[in-house]
Parts: structure tokens; C-alpha cells; sequence
């Protein structure tokens, strides 16, 4: 028998939510130390990804909103007891790092998608001095590559002006920048509850002032974005 | 509505447009807390296991049962 | 979205578009990642490490065409170093472009999705 982890929390020591989990089992607080899992037994070795899973899991996850800020685990993960123990030894700081993180705060979640072809600046034509096969390729690599450094400063200048339109308003973000696509800003914010009331304020007013942008606006979440570890390893290392 | 044969069933659900599932599909399958890099969805009877780049890959046996079968052939 | 005790954090999230469609179709990447992934047969395994070499190629090729533009615009280049060049570059996409159909992989096939780094291309 395994279980399956929805979130992990440090401060709920009863759960008087009685939210039923994965294939309707019961969801209890399994205390490891001093921080507790909210797990279900599960009795088969993998997890489908069906619609019913999902929003178990993510209606779980959100029960305990109301009280405390969880940290999520990702859809499908089904551990031993053992392993989960493991797990949680190894990880203790640095999961008591995230959670001190998010204490506190709900996450929201921005979508942009923009017209693609409205960045495709015309760029001076290369002055060729001869029309080799060569040559000619090279220039039509440059015009394509000019054209992607234009949209990518674009989506840089989006991404940057959406920042500012919440600064103050937000702990942390994680955004992610497509250029060459048509959702070119997924932006991941985390929000102190205090403050949820004028970031939706602000958000609101940022969408008029962009009218050439399509917005997609979700939330409150928990804050899934912000709970891998593996985010501290970008930061540290200054990966991007 | 199935994909192709050489790919798995998707199931139909997700061919709806229902964005709050969308929503809710790019929170709990794309984020999360992630344990010793291990996720195992399934997804038609085949265990899937997630290895830390994302890439997906089979489970060890399943590849190599098909692989035996295929050289048979 | 007004927050009230009857309307929880443990509520729902609400979603909040103007532009339902556009995002439906953006978002469905999300799950066509999914199955387009997944590999079970002999010729598919093997399929996914061609994948995988070339998408490391292929982000080279790039970054090498890159560099080569860089210099056009520099100026550094004879005419004819730049249809060398460009003939060479030529030659590596054409390349890549047979190995892509030998292993029945399309353009975007390759990449590497590297979790929170973001993709490779």
C-alpha cells in the first residue's frame, strides 16, 4: 500500500477538513518530525492523469487554504511511508526555508498571449555584395534571427512592465518568457493575503492599459510554483 | 477521440474546452514539490516515470519486453 | 473576485478571460506534452534518443548561426568567408533536416523541456 502526498504543511496539527482524496479515500495529516503530509492511501502502482485525479488533487491541496499555506506536491506523487520519511529528513531545512517563503501567501497566476506577427519588424535588407547560395541563406538567417532578438526584447519589455505595474505587491514571481509563440508570458506571483485586494486592483488596471494584449487572470492557488526546490538551485547558481 | 497508433489514448476528457481544467492541469502536473525526481503517472496501463529533466521514459522492463519482442519479429 | 467568507481562499480559483478560445489553444500544450512523450514500442526508444542527440545538435546549429550573423553584422568577413560560411551552415541544416525525416521527427520535436530553467530551444 502507498500513499499519495498532496501537500506538505507546518503548522495544522488537526484536520477538520474532511475532503476526500484520490479515488475517494480519506485525506489525513501524516506527522513526520514537525512538519505533517497530507496523504491517502493508494493501492495501485501509478496514478492515471484523468480529470477526476486532477481535481482531487487540486481541490485537497486547496482545502487547507482557509488556514494555512501548504506547500503542494506535483500530481502523482505516490511514495512508501519510508520514503516519504527519507524524503523529508533530507529536505528539512530547505523545505522549512520554502514554507517560511510562502507563509502567508496565495499564489496568482498571468497569462499573456500577444499577436505574433505584429513583432515581426522589418529589418534594412543585407547589403550583398554578391548573390552566392551561401551568402543569400545567411542573409535570410539574419532577417529570421534580428527578427526573433526584436520579439525576444518585446516579450522582455512586457515581462518587465508587468513587474512593475505589481511591484509591492508581490513576495516573489516566476515567469516564464516564449517569444516565438503566442502565449509569449506565463507569470507565476506569489501574493501576502494582506495585499490580495490591491494586486487584483492592479492587475485590473494594467490589462486596460495594454488593449493589444490578451489576458488570462487565475487564482487564488496554492503556491505550486513556488515550492520546488530545485528553484533554489537556479538561484543560487544563477542559472537562467 | 483517440491519437494516433503509435501513441497512447489520451483521455477524452481533455479534448473539452474547459479552461479552469487546463488551469488546474498546468498547476498540479508542471509544478509542485517533486520527491527524489519521481513522479509515476500512468496513463493507459504503461507506468510512466518522470526523471528529472522531464524527459519521460518508459519503465525499464516495458522497454526492454518490447525491444525482445520487436527482434524476434 | 471580492474575497468574503463566502468566498474562501479554499474556493475554487477563479479564471478570468476575455479571450476564452485563444487560451483553450494555447493551454492544451500543456496535455498534448503528455502523450507525445510517451514511448512504447522498440522503434520509438530508439526514436527518443535520436530526439535527444538532436536536439543538442540542432541548439549548436543555432548558436552557430547566430555567431555567424554577428559577424556579418560586424563586418569582420570577406565575401567570400560569408558565402563559405553561409554554404557550410547550408549544408549542416540541410543534414539535420534528412536525419529529422530518418527518424520521423518533426521540427518540434526537438527540444528539452529543463523544468524550471525553461526549454533548451
Amino acid at each position: 500500500m502507498k500513499l499519495y502526498a498532496y501537500c506538505l504543511v507546518d503548522d495544522l496539527d488537526t484536520l477538520d477538513v474532511q475532503r476526500p482524496g484520490i479515488l475517494g479515500a480519506d485525506v489525513r495529516a501524516l506527522k513526520i518530525e514537525d512538519l505533517s503530509v497530507l496523504v491517502s492511501d493508494y493501492q495501485f502502482d501509478a496514478v492515471p492523469v484523468t480529470r477526476e485525479n486532477a481535481l482531487d488533487h487540486a481541490a485537497v491541496v486547496r482545502s487547507v487554504l482557509d488556514r494555512t499555506t501548504p506547500l503542494p506536491f506535483r500530481f502523482g506523487t505516490l511514495v512508501t511511508e519510508q520514503q516519504l520519511r527519507n524524503y523529508l529528513s533530507a529536505r528539512k531545512p530547505s523545505l522549512q526555508i520554502r514554507l517560511g517563503n510562502v507563509r502567508g501567501c496565495v499564489e496568482m497566476s498571468i497569462k499573456i498571449i500577444w499577436e505574433l506577427t505584429q513583432h515581426d519588424k522589418p529589418n534594412p535588407p543585407y547589403a550583398a555584395t554578391n548573390q552566392g547560395a551561401g551568402t543569400t541563406f545567411l542573409a535570410e538567417k539574419r532577417r529570421e534571427i534580428l527578427g526573433d532578438e526584436h520579439r525576444s526584447q518585446a516579450a522582455s519589455e512586457i515581462s518587465s512592465w508587468l513587474r512593475e505595474k505589481v511591484s509591492g505587491l508581490i513576495r516573489d514571481e516566476q515567469v516564464t518568457l516564449r517569444p516565438a509563440e503566442k502565449l509569449v508570458l506565463s507569470a507565476a506571483h506569489l501574493v501576502e493575503r494582506a495585499k490580495l485586494h490591491s494586486y487584483k486592483e492592479a492587475v485590473s488596471a494594467a490589462r486596460q492599459e495594454r488593449p493589444e494584449l490578451r489576458f488570462l487572470f487565475s487564482g487564488p492557488w496554492p503556491p505550486y510554483s513556488f515550492a520546488n526546490i530545485e528553484l533554489e538551485f537556479k538561484t543560487q547558481f544563477g542559472v537562467s | 477521440m483517440s491519437t494516433s497508433v503509435d501513441q497512447i489514448t489520451v483521455i477524452d476528457e481533455w479534448e473539452n474546452s474547459d479552461i479552469s481544467l487546463l488551469e488546474t492541469l498546468d498547476h498540479v502536473l508542471n509544478r509542485g514539490l517533486v520527491i527524489a525526481g519521481e513522479i509515476t503517472i500512468s496513463v493507459a496501463d504503461i507506468d510512466l516515470i518522470f526523471v528529472g529533466l522531464n524527459v519521460l521514459v518508459s519503465s525499464v522492463e516495458t522497454a526492454h519486453e518490447v525491444l525482445r519482442k520487436h527482434q524476434m519479429e | 473576485m471580492e474575497l468574503s467568507p463566502e468566498n474562501p481562499l479554499s474556493a475554487e480559483p477563479e479564471i478570468d478571460t476575455s479571450n476564452v478560445e485563444e487560451f483553450v489553444e494555447q493551454l492544451r500544450c500543456v496535455t498534448d506534452t503528455l502523450p507525445s512523450r510517451i514511448n512504447i514500442d522498440a522503434q520509438s526508444v530508439e526514436q527518443g534518443l535520436a530526439k535527444l542527440v538532436l536536439t543538442l545538435i540542432e541548439f549548436i546549429r543555432r548558436l552557430l548561426e547566430k555567431q555567424a550573423v554577428r559577424r556579418m553584422e560586424g563586418g569582420d568577413l570577406s565575401p567570400e568567408q560569408i558565402e563559405e560560411l553561409g554554404l557550410a551552415l547550408m549544408k549542416l541544416e540541410a543534414k539535420l533536416q534528412e536525419l529529422k525525416t530518418q527518424f520521423g521527427l518533426a521540427d518540434e520535436d526537438l527540444n528539452l523541456d529543463l523544468g524550471p530553467i525553461g526549454r533548451l530551444i
